[in-house]
């Protein structure tokens, strides 16, 4: 029997407010599939209605080929780890490992020696006797993710699971995660609304707004090749300026003059936004090739890339530039030239 | 500031006064074998003596009164907890208007008066099920009622101290049920406040008197209030030490309550 999630045409609404409308992913056999979009589009519905801690207003659910949304959350199973910190508060680390075990009845030879595989594989050996308020913040989520895997659920839902952890741990914990995953062949659906956290992590990355699928792909496909500005937006970085576009192809910044190419599609005439990574800007001297010349505002070395924000003399946009491939060495306040490399932007009527 | 504290203490003076003379008075009268007319503070230390009670304690009356009114207080400490936990725990994860309605019912023994509840009581069930006005712990729901404004505040602060739905939500997906998750994962995790309800209802339940002289039942405060006339002393001497019993009660309750489950200073 395989074992993938799937979310066909799922409607939910509280009162007046739509959480998910017509909401449709399938999550794979051993794939990892991100939830990505901003607070209140419905993510942690999602999974609390495939959890059962919902009921679902339409659509259907489906483990396999089984539809799970007329067993009781209780019947599911499926290996849940929360945002908040969930153990429980009076049970020592082994206990809260063997809880779902004892429900199932499991001989307590089994159970023992299930404890310490499940505390070898979050490599917390040794801390069974301790108690939650114990343990730090990324040892908890640890063994929480433990105590889900205990039962050995068909899927895992992670609602946020890192989000109450600081960077360091937090960075640790997910690869911890992924490698975990991995390892089981387990579908996971993972909530989250940070977006880099989505791009590291996914096999796919669901985008999300107001309860309805923006787009499914790849990490790269939903930052390379956005469907539409929601997404170019909320993924990862843009520059955003109003352009007014002369003719099929052809735009001109706004308060500008110099003319440059952009994607012959949509929009032919009149006023439009322009969505254009960083990545796809290059600075040059000012004078050759440039299509505007700018100020260099400030510079953000970050490592392995740098940033520079320039503010263009036509129109006062700011625009950002990075470059990983080569050292960019300016000075605030330099003159330069920017030049738009538009094959992959974004054109849109949407402010 | 000064002023202030003053006037606290004053008030704190007056208060313990007010409790402890006649407090006083009691155990003098109980426990000393001198004449009531003869004491005075002259002979405060002379002649204490235990008799007074050890000899109704050794009353049977007093022993049928007294395992009576015990079992009637485990019993009502027992059904309240039944009771509420899983109610209330339902009220706090479902449904926020069931919550304010157990909020408001929780306080109506204060506003009806006891006699009118046992009345309306006796009305309803004399007739269509005897057992609860026949059966001495027929009145067990009757006191239930009667602590209600105690133990429910009691239970609400400790659920409201919790991740509740947190807690619910990942038992439920270890596969345990209902009755599971609120007995083997939300009930210890309020230990704290059940003891201290279950202390409160024996304490309430220990004290009750109308409700048990009107269904003439022979509860331990109808005992007393029959033995005074027979022998004050002994009375006296019982009821000044069931008054100690309930505060070490509350003392208890209060200790239990003080330290919240999974609290560091626990371990
Ligand atoms: N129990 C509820 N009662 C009423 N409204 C709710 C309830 N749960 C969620 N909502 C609403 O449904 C919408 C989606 O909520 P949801 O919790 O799924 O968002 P989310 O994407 O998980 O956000 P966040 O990133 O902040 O966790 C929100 O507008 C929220 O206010
Ligand atoms: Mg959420």
């Amino acid at each position: 029997m395989s074992r993938n999630l799937v979310f066909s045409e799922v409607r939910k609404s509280f009162g007046r407010t739509v959480a998910l409308d017509h909401f449709s992913v399938e999550v794979g056999e051993g794939e990892l599939v991100t939830l990505l979009g901003p607070s209140g589009c419905g993510k942690s519905t999602a999974l609390r209605v495939a959890a059962g801690f919902e009921v679902a207003d339409g659509g259907d659910v489906r483990v396999g080929d089984e539809s799970v949304l007329r067993k009781s959350a209780s019947e599911r199973n499926m290996g849940i780890v929360f945002q908040n910190y969930s153990l429980f508060p009076h049970l020592t680390v082994r206990e809260n490992l063997e809880f779902g075990m004892r429900v199932r009845r499991i001989d307590s030879q089994v159970r023992r020696a299930r404890v310490g595989e499940l505390l070898d594989l979050v490599r917390l050996t040794g801390l069974e006797q301790r108690f939650p308020h114990q343990l730090s913040g990324g040892q908890q989520q640890r063994v929480a993710l433990a105590r889900a895997l205990a039962v050995e659920p068909r899927v895992l839902l992670l609602d946020e699971p890192l989000s109450a952890l600081d960077a360091t741990v937090r960075l640790e914990v997910r690869e911890e995660i992924r490698r975990i995953q991995r390892d089981s062949g387990i579908a996971t659906l993972f909530v989250t609304h940070d977006q880099e956290e989505a791009l590291a992590i996914s096999d796919r990355v669901c985008v999300m707004s107001q309860g309805r699928v923006e787009q499914v792909g790849s990490p790269q496909a939903v930052y390379r090749y956005p469907n539409n500005p929601f997404v170019a937006r909320f993924v990862g970085r843009v520059n955003d300026m109003a352009v007014t576009v002369v003719s099929t192809g052809v735009a001109v910044l706004q308060g500008g003059a110099a003319k440059f190419a952009v994607p012959p599609i949509g929009i032919t005439s009149g006023e439009a936004r322009l969505l254009l990574r960083p990545e796809d800007v290059r600075l040059t001297s000012p004078h050759r090739g440039a299509t505007a010349l700018g100020i260099v505002d400030s510079v953000h070395f970050g490592g392995a890339t740098t940033s520079v924000d320039v503010e263009l003399k036509e129109g006062g946009h700011m625009v950002r530039v990075t470059d990983a491939t080569r050292e960019m060495t300016c000075a605030v306040g330099e003159e330069v030239g920017v030049v738009f490399d538009t094959e992959r932007a974004l054109l849109t009527r949407e402010a | 500031m000064r002023a202030r504290n003053a006037v606290w203490w004053l008030v704190l003076l007056v208060a313990t006064v007010f409790y402890a003379v006649p407090m006083l008075a009691m155990a003098r009268f109980a426990f000393q074998r001198i004449p009531v007319i003869k004491l005075s503070w002259g002979n405060v230390f002379d002649k204490w003596t235990a008799a007074p009670l050890v000899d109704s304690l050794r009353n049977p009356d007093f022993h049928r009164a007294g395992l009576l009114s015990l079992g009637l207080a485990v019993a009502t400490a027992a059904l309240t907890v039944l009771l509420l936990v899983p109610t209330m725990t339902f009220a706090h994860l479902r449904s926020p208007r069931m919550r304010r309605f157990i909020e408001l019912s929780s306080v109506l023994p204060f506003v009806v008066p006891a006699i009118a509840l046992v009345i309306g009581f006796a009305a309803a069930f004399r007739d269509t099920a005897p057992i609860f006005v026949r059966s001495s712990f027929g009145m067990v729901p009757l006191l239930v009622i009667t602590a209600l404004p105690f133990t429910h505040r009691t239970i609400e602060n400790g659920l409201s101290s919790l991740d509740l739905r947190t807690l619910a939500d990942a038992s439920r997906s270890l596969g345990a049920g209902w009755n599971r998750t609120i007995w083997t994962v939300i009930a210890p995790n309020i230990r704290g406040s059940i003891a201290t309800a279950s202390f409160l209802a024996l304490t309430v339940v220990l004290g009750e008197f109308t409700i048990a002289s009107l269904l003439l039942k022979n509860t331990l405060p109808l005992y007393l209030a029959y033995a005074q006339g027979q022998n004050p002393q002994g009375a006296f001497a019982v009821g000044l030490s069931l008054t100690a019993l309930s505060a070490v009660f509350i003392a208890l309750a209060n200790r239990f309550g003080g330290t919240r489950p999974g609290s560091r200073q626990q371990r």
